[in-house]
């Protein structure tokens, strides 16, 4: 027994020697970094690395009231490289463990994101639901450099501001790095990112001054979605295409909108309940698609004399709503159709899920079909909620 | 892996081999008819010593028969000496004519034991050895000359402390009475609660110099019987100069010597015994100890305050799954972060690790060593306050707190996140109802946070793992430690994490008392209450 137990304790100890806590990194020997951004210079790739530096942060020191987070950039043939390379200028080893958001440059993503999401993928040293963005018109490092006052990382701002858009106004789309990922594999489905841009004067953004003003110079704006064909950035949806789009592909959690009234004046409504199918249909050997949305929606915001107490006005309204989701939506897939023959909506996707067969035929000249594949859209709104009043305020009635 | 294989095996103590060393302590030579021979021996045996009273009188009309009284000072009643044994027998005795009345069938002696000592508690002694165990517990002894025997009467008397509170095991409901030094006020304060003739009680003396009385108490026919037969030959193979406490007994009875989990309960409260009496425990008693031991002894027990009977089924319950709570928490959290904080940093929320980061910013050492530093000055300082004396105790705790908080933390040696994992850690392990599992998990907390160290959760896990093997390999007097939970039994569950409503644990666990899972006598019925019932038979 005596001889066992010190046999067995000895092999605990050599083990020890064995492993030598070969992966052990003391949270202070860190380098967090929250965002990267990946740009494209003289062929070669950009990365700069968003590092907290969490004294800054902590509310025990104060901090001495400098910047929360610096950045690291370096250069390499590849991505991996570039990140290695940080190590050049930076003092700690770069953690990609909490990255929050990826921004690639708009001028990379035309060239295409293949490199960049097989080194994300890669590598087990990160989780892969950090948002990956596209910076609109300008280098992605810059949108890096701007200080944010309301969350203290700009990293968590950029994260937070697509987060609180898209749960509110759906014209963004908080893409995980995991969603980009699998379209680029799926069949009969492509990308679509969030463009970013910096509103205001662009130099001031490193600045501290820009967080010591109520009014920031430069400010962080998201809006616009990067239509992606293949790996490969291709064009932009405007604001309304972007409601559009997320309308269409069911990934509306809540948004407005806005109808006008017979006699002037707008009514505006909001979207509670928002549930958007695609399905396939094969009329006469042509494939056809069929959206069918189901809107619950609310009364927002009413500035018109119209009589809220009558069924029929409620109808009237609910009418109007559903012609203007229905040609929101038509409009963006013509868009999409004519500009990009990108299949974003997934319509491949669908007629693959229900009728497979059909879709290895359709499969080869899948881009020439998508343009002129028809698509019905049915939308069925209900107002459900009239908020606190009924009618509108009488000074508004009385007119 | 041997080392989990199952330890059965009951350690053996060599059994008494022979008196020889006891016979030379006190001699065993029966006592002389001479009474001058006799008390010169005990004076000689005794060493002269000075509690030690021998009064040598002359009794009858006549004054001719010759008695010696010996007797311990401090250990008898000396006015009950005074009353019924010294006036007896010097004064009231004249009265009577003593003399007159010896013939050959009633010598002095018997004549004296039926007529004139006014005891309750007489037994004849004929040799030294009796003698001298009587004589140093308290008993008085009466010699008279010219007989080879005498008289021990049961006079034991001295100062102790009263029936109080229990200090290591407090309750907020519940019997506020605690065991007291005393074996016979303890084994009354049990017998007080259970008055059944099956209520059954062994008596043993262990400890060659110390002679400690010890009973060992079950219910006939609800505990098993082998086990009280095993209770008894471990006892009866203790051999040892002392017996000082319980866990001496423990010690020698437990059944694997090599575990940090004790395998033997311990309680000072007359309830907690009553209460595994009646679910065929067996209780043993030490005297000179407040604290009686109770087998076989479970894993869960250890978590089963006595309180939780008292409360409502919800409120123990919930308080029950706290306590398994907070003995993870104590063994668990340093270890736990130990590993995130230097392998796992993906699991941490962003915000939390850039807060922790920021604080072990400029912290020298690594995660590992400064919860060592952490743990151990922790551990000094609670060992500290236990030890010295009660006045300085204020004094320690400023200096302690200052140490352990504030202090370590603005200095830079200690992050805030650490002080408030050793704190939580602390405060965790003192939820145990009962001392013995908070200290073994504290050792294994150590063993955890050395794990984690090395190899992150992997290690932790492993460590986890091999603590329930090694749990599951012990049993306490044949029953598997961790009953109910493995060997599984469903009955025995009601009363484990949580705790069933008792009129739904009417069955004893069967686990423990083999030869009676039979339902208790009483039962209740919520449909028709005993009131009704009653109207109806009337």
């Amino acid at each position: 027994m005596n001889r066992l137990i010190i046999r067995f304790i000895g092999i605990m100890f050599i083990s020890l020697l064995l492993t030598g806590c070969w992966d052990k990194r003391e949270i202070n020997e860190l380098a967090i970094a929250t965002a990267i951004s990946i740009d494209q210079i003289d062929d070669e790739f950009h990365v700069s690395a968003q590092v907290v530096i969490p004294t800054e942060l902590s509310k025990q020191g104060g901090g001495t009231g400098s910047s929360p987070v610096t950045l690291y950039q370096a250069s390499g043939v590849s991505v991996n490289e570039a990140i290695r390379k940080l190590t050049l200028v930076a003092p700690r080893t770069i953690y990609l463990g909490h990255l929050q958001v990826v921004v690639i440059s708009e001028e990379l993503a035309k060239e295409g994101i293949l490199p960049i999401v097989d080194f994300l993928s890669r590598g087990w040293g990160h989780r892969p639901d950090f948002y990956l963005i596209v910076s609109k018109e300008m280098d992605a490092r810059d949108i890096l450099k701007v200080q944010t006052s309301l969350e203290k990382i700009p990293s968590s701002e950029l994260f937070n501001i697509l987060h609180s858009s898209e749960a509110n106004y759906s014209s963004t789309l908080a893409a995980t790095f995991n969603k980009m990922k699998v379209n680029l594999d799926r069949e009969g489905k492509e990308g679509v990112l969030t463009g970013v841009q910096i509103i205001g004067d662009r130099t001031k953004g490193p600045m501290n001054e820009n967080v010591q003003t109520i009014d920031p110079e430069a400010k962080i704006k998201f809006g616009e979605l990067a239509v992606f064909k293949g790996d490969k950035l291709i064009g932009w949806l405007n604001d309304k295409e972007s409601r559009g789009y997320n309308g269409i592909t069911n990934q509306v959690n809540s948004t407005i909108g806005v109808v006008s009234c017979p006699d002037g004046g707008k009514v505006s409504l909001d979207f509670e309940k928002f549930n958007s199918k695609i399905k396939s249909k094969k009329v006469s050997s042509n494939p056809e698609i069929e959206i069918q949305v189901d809107i619950v929606a609310d009364i927002g915001e009413v500035s018109c004399n119209i009589d809220l107490t009558k069924q029929e006005t409620v109808k009237m309204l609910e009418k109007e709503m559903e012609k203007v989701v229905k040609s929101d939506m038509q409009d963006t897939i013509k868009t999409v159709q004519q500009n990009f023959q990108s299949d974003i909506f997934g319509f491949g996707a669908a007629i693959h899920k229900q009728n497979p067969k059909e879709w290895k035929n359709l499969k080869e000249n899948w881009d020439e079909v998508f343009a002129e594949l028809p698509v019905n859209i049915k939308v069925d709104l209900r107002i459900s909620h009239f908020g606190s009043l009924i009618n509108p305020v009488s000074g508004v009635t009385s007119k | 892996m041997s080392l989990f294989k199952k330890k059965r095996r009951i350690v053996i103590q060599p059994s008494p081999s022979s008196t020889n060393e006891t016979k030379n302590i006190v001699g065993s030579n029966s006592l002389k008819e001479n009474l001058k021979e006799n008390l010169q021996h005990i004076k000689n045996t005794l060493g002269e010593s000075a509690d030690i009273i021998i009064r040598e009188i002359k009794i009858g009309n006549e004054g001719r028969i010759k008695v010696g009284i010996i007797y311990t000072d401090g250990l008898s009643n000396s006015e009950a000496l005074q009353n019924f044994i010294m006036e007896t027998l010097m004064i009231d005795i004249k009265q009577t004519d003593i003399e007159n009345n010896l013939t050959a069938d009633s010598p002095t002696l018997t004549l004296l034991k039926n007529f004139a000592l006014t005891v309750g508690e007489l037994t004849d002694v004929s040799d030294f050895d009796q003698l001298f165990t009587s004589l140093l517990s308290g008993d008085v002894i009466v010699l008279i000359d010219s007989f080879s025997s005498g008289y021990i009467i049961g006079n034991k008397f001295w100062q102790e402390r009263g029936v109080m509170e229990p200090t290591a095991q407090t309750v907020i409901r519940g019997p506020r009475e605690g065991f007291s030094e005393n074996l016979r006020v303890n084994t009354a304060l049990v017998r007080r609660i259970i008055k059944d003739p099956n209520l059954w009680m062994i008596s043993k003396e262990v400890g060659r110099r110390t002679k400690t009385n010890i009973a060992i108490m079950y219910i006939e026919g609800v505990a098993d019987e082998n086990v009280v037969d095993e209770v008894r030959n471990r006892i009866g193979r203790i051999d040892i100069d002392g017996i000082l406490e319980s866990a001496n007994i423990e010690e020698f009875i437990q059944d694997s010597q090599f575990t940090l989990f004790p395998t033997v309960f311990n309680t000072e409260r007359p309830d907690t015994v009553a209460a595994a009496l009646l679910e065929g425990r067996i209780a043993i008693l030490v005297d000179g100890t407040p604290f009686v031991l109770i087998v076989p002894a479970l894993f869960i027990q250890f978590f089963q305050s006595s309180e939780d009977y008292y409360q409502r089924a919800v409120m123990a319950s919930l308080i029950r799954l706290l306590r398994f709570i907070a003995f993870g928490i104590s063994i668990l959290m340093p270890a736990l972060y130990i590993s995130l904080i230097t392998f796992h940093h993906e699991i941490i929320p962003s915000a939390l690790l850039v807060s922790l980061a920021a604080q072990r910013e400029g912290v020298p050492f690594p995660a590992f060593v400064e919860a060592i530093i952490m743990e151990i000055t922790f551990e000094i300082l609670r060992e500290a306050g236990l030890r010295m004396p009660r006045a300085i105790g204020s004094a320690m705790s400023i200096v302690g707190a200052f140490v352990i908080g504030t202090a370590a933390v603005e200095a830079g040696i200690i992050s805030a996140a650490m002080v408030i994992v050793v704190s939580i850690t602390a405060i965790s392990s003192f939820v145990s109802p009962t001392y013995d599992i908070a200290i073994a998990g504290r050792i294994v907390r150590f063993i955890f946070m050395g794990l984690a160290a090395s190899f992150g959760l992997y290690g932790i896990l492993i460590v986890l793992i091999a603590l329930v093997l090694h749990l599951c390999s012990l049993s306490s007097f044949g029953v598997p430690y961790m009953s109910p939970f493995a060997p599984f039994n469903a009955a025995g569950l009601k009363d484990s994490l949580i705790r069933f409503p008792i009129w739904n644990m009417l069955k004893r666990p069967s686990y423990i008392s083999k030869n009676s899972s039979k339902q208790r006598p009483t039962k209740v019925n919520f449909k028709k209450s005993s009131h009704s019932k009653r109207s109806q038979n009337e």
